[in-house]
């Protein structure tokens, strides 16, 4: 236990359901892992079974599914790359990739520019935007959807990928936290810099940027999940399958298992492809990923 | 010595700059910051502060998002708060709300407790718990959706099975609709507090165990009297951002529950504010009414987040 002697009896005792936690906190990765490479008579298997006996790749492609039969005893199903086609899962999967960098990183610089603009230049009304800023805060997201659902509306947005890049990028909380680390920089630093005649676009990319890295750090894994994962704002503003998101499809997808519990396994498959990328970047920087988000919260 | 450099340098400037107050010289001040503050600004104004303003006017409007909005004054409000589905949904996600932030809370803290040393197999395991914080959202939810749904071969079916429970329909069954939703909250959420608390854990000196354990205290004593007063700083941000975070659940009651009719399952057991909210401007296009959901949505927010640190302060105090 942190902070205290180790009692090494009472110590396992209290560890004990924490492990048994641990597992169950793996069960649906792993279910979603091995699913994914099931065969269909494994995958209908009653009680269902922790092993693959028969590995195949029959989820993604199924060499042996024919158009247009449809037989409920066969042990063939459509794989997810004859459901869609490759082409059209690549778009999908460049849709959000794309809209999660595009959003991180012109969230951030804009947000870190004006946080060094509020807390650095003297000009009249600047405590009063930061005051906005603060207030917006407090305001639950969901308040702003249906007003903003209408001016993409009005703007001919809806299903365009403007939609889905430009409301995310007013992001206020990452201007409240930048802004609390720029404050506690020496000033000195920007006084040297202005008698080097630099101006304060100059000083912000080349002195603030370059100081603020573990917070752009912090704020990157924030902003990028939230937006690898967002799903709330797609489902409002796009329905065509050219502008569709990874979390939109898949929630289509999803939707077939209910009606057609054979499409667990291509289901399966489709979850294991979109959490891949979070999964691989979570094992290399989990280090990063932990010390970011404790950096949101309070300090004790 | 610090203050004095400051003044110098200033000064410097003033001398090497002498700065006339003509509006030439206020340009050449503050065009670069302003445009560098523009970006921001536009973006804030458009999308976060005009849309609040927005959608309160619409609140006191009646509007199918075709006709012009007309003023009705409290009549959404009032409508809402005469509707027994807003009843379920609020009921429901408060039940939600506090189960899944008083578990996470008390679980995060006992994973964090057994697992907070910076042994590789205590590294390991945070990783573990703090997976779903990273790889979660809609993939997982499909699987939970699958591992739960189905009726006898469901995974967890079977897992009770082994223990000898009969099967049961999770996502079937009306009264099982909100424990399924804070059982999936709390999986997902019970490592990023485990983290928090942590490096919250971190932060307590030794010395003040070591003195108590002088003084002859038992670890329950030095638990209660050091550990948890000394945790508050980390219980107030679970708690607070736990409970706005809760109450803005939507993600993961759509994919359980949502169809192509009905967003709340099976007698509305699994409605929530914000899926409420969804049906009425998104399935219903009552725009006006579900403006109103989204201020009392606020309302409920702000009232519970100034309890929350009022109830806080007190307890500092008598501490």
């Amino acid at each position: 236990m942190v902070g205290e002697k180790r009692h090494p009896v009472l110590d396992q005792l209290i560890r004990l359901p924490f492990y048994l936690l641990a597992l169950f906190v793996l069960l649906p990765y792993y279910w979603m892992a091995t699913a994914a490479f099931k065969p269909l008579s494994e995958i209908q298997a009653r009680p269902p079974s922790f092993m693959i006996k028969e590995p195949s790749f029959h989820n993604f492609f199924d060499p042996r599914w024919v158009f247009g039969e449809v037989s409920p005893l066969q042990d063939v199903t459509q794989g997810l790359f004859q459901r869609y086609e490759a082409s059209f899962i690549g778009h999908i999967f460049l849709n959000s990739m794309g809209i999660t960098v595009f959003v991180t990183l012109f969230s951030l610089l804009f947000a870190s520019a004006a946080a060094y603009i509020l807390v650095k230049h003297k000009f009249w009304g600047a405590n009063l935007i930061f005051g906005l800023i603060i207030a917006s805060m407090m305001v639950p997201w969901e308040v702003t959807i249906i007003p903003n659902f209408l001016t993409m509306r009005d703007l001919g947005w809806i299903n365009s990928y403007q939609a889905l890049l430009i409301p995310g990028l007013a992001k206020a909380f990452t201007v409240f936290f930048f802004r609390q680390v720029i404050m506690n920089m020496p000033n000195d630093l920007f006084e040297a810099a202005k008698i080097d005649g630099a101006n304060e676009f100059r000083t912000w990319w080349q002195i603030v940027l370059p100081l603020l890295r573990p917070a752009l750090a912090a704020m990157v894994i924030f902003v990028s999940l939230a937006e690898w994962n967002n799903f709330m704002w797609p489902l409002i503003v796009v329905n065509d399958a050219n502008h569709t998101t990874l979390p939109l499809q898949l929630s289509q997808l999803a939707g077939d298992l209910s009606k057609d519990p054979r499409s667990a396994g291509v289901v399966m498959a489709a979850t294991l492809l979109v959490s891949l990328p979070a999964l691989i970047i979570f094992m290399v920087f989990q280090k990063d990923f932990i010390n970011g988000l404790t950096a949101g919260s309070v300090k004790g | 010595m610090k203050n004095d450099l400051g003044t110098q340098s200033q000064i410097l400037l003033d001398i090497s700059k002498p700065r006339r107050r003509t509006f030439v010289s206020q340009l050449q001040v503050h065009t670069i910051p302003m445009l560098m503050l523009l970006p921001f600004m536009l973006l804030f104004l458009v999308f976060l502060v005009y849309p609040v303003l927005k959608s309160l006017f619409l609140s006191f409007t009646d509007y199918n998002a075709v006709r012009e909005p007309s003023f009705v004054g409290l009549q959404n409000y009032s409508e809402i708060l005469h509707d027994p589905r807003f009843y379920k949904a609020l009921q429901n996600t408060s039940i939600y709300t506090f189960s899944s932030v008083i578990l996470t809370n008390i679980i995060g803290l006992g994973l964090a407790m057994a697992f907070g040393s910076q042994r590789v197999l205590d590294q390991i395991l945070r990783g573990i718990f703090f997976l779903p914080a990273v790889a979660g959202g809609i993939a997982i939810a499909t699987v939970w959706k699958w591992i739960l749904s189905s009726e006898d071969y469901g995974l967890l079916n079977t897992i009770i099975g082994w223990f000898g429970f009969e099967s049961v329909s999770w996502l079937g069954m009306p009264k099982y609709a909100v424990p399924v939703l804070i059982m999936y909250t709390v999986w997902n959420g019970l490592g990023y507090s485990m983290i928090l608390f942590v490096s919250n854990l971190r932060s307590i000196p030794n010395e003040l165990y070591e003195a108590a354990a002088i003084d002859g205290a038992s670890p329950w004593d030095r638990f209660v009297k050091i550990t948890v007063p000394l945790l508050r700083p980390t219980f107030i941000y679970t708690t607070v951002t736990g409970i706005i975070g809760a109450f803005q659940v939507f993600s993961e009651p759509y994919i359980f529950f949502a169809d192509v009719h009905n967003v709340g399952g099976i007698l509305d057991s699994g409605l929530t504010v914000v899926t409420y909210l969804f049906e009425k401007g998104f399935y219903r296009f009552q725009m006006g009414e579900a403006s109103a959901v989204a201020w009392i949505l606020f309302a409920i927010c702000f009232v519970l987040t100034l309890i929350n640190l009022r109830v806080q302060r007190a307890n500092e105090s008598v501490q």
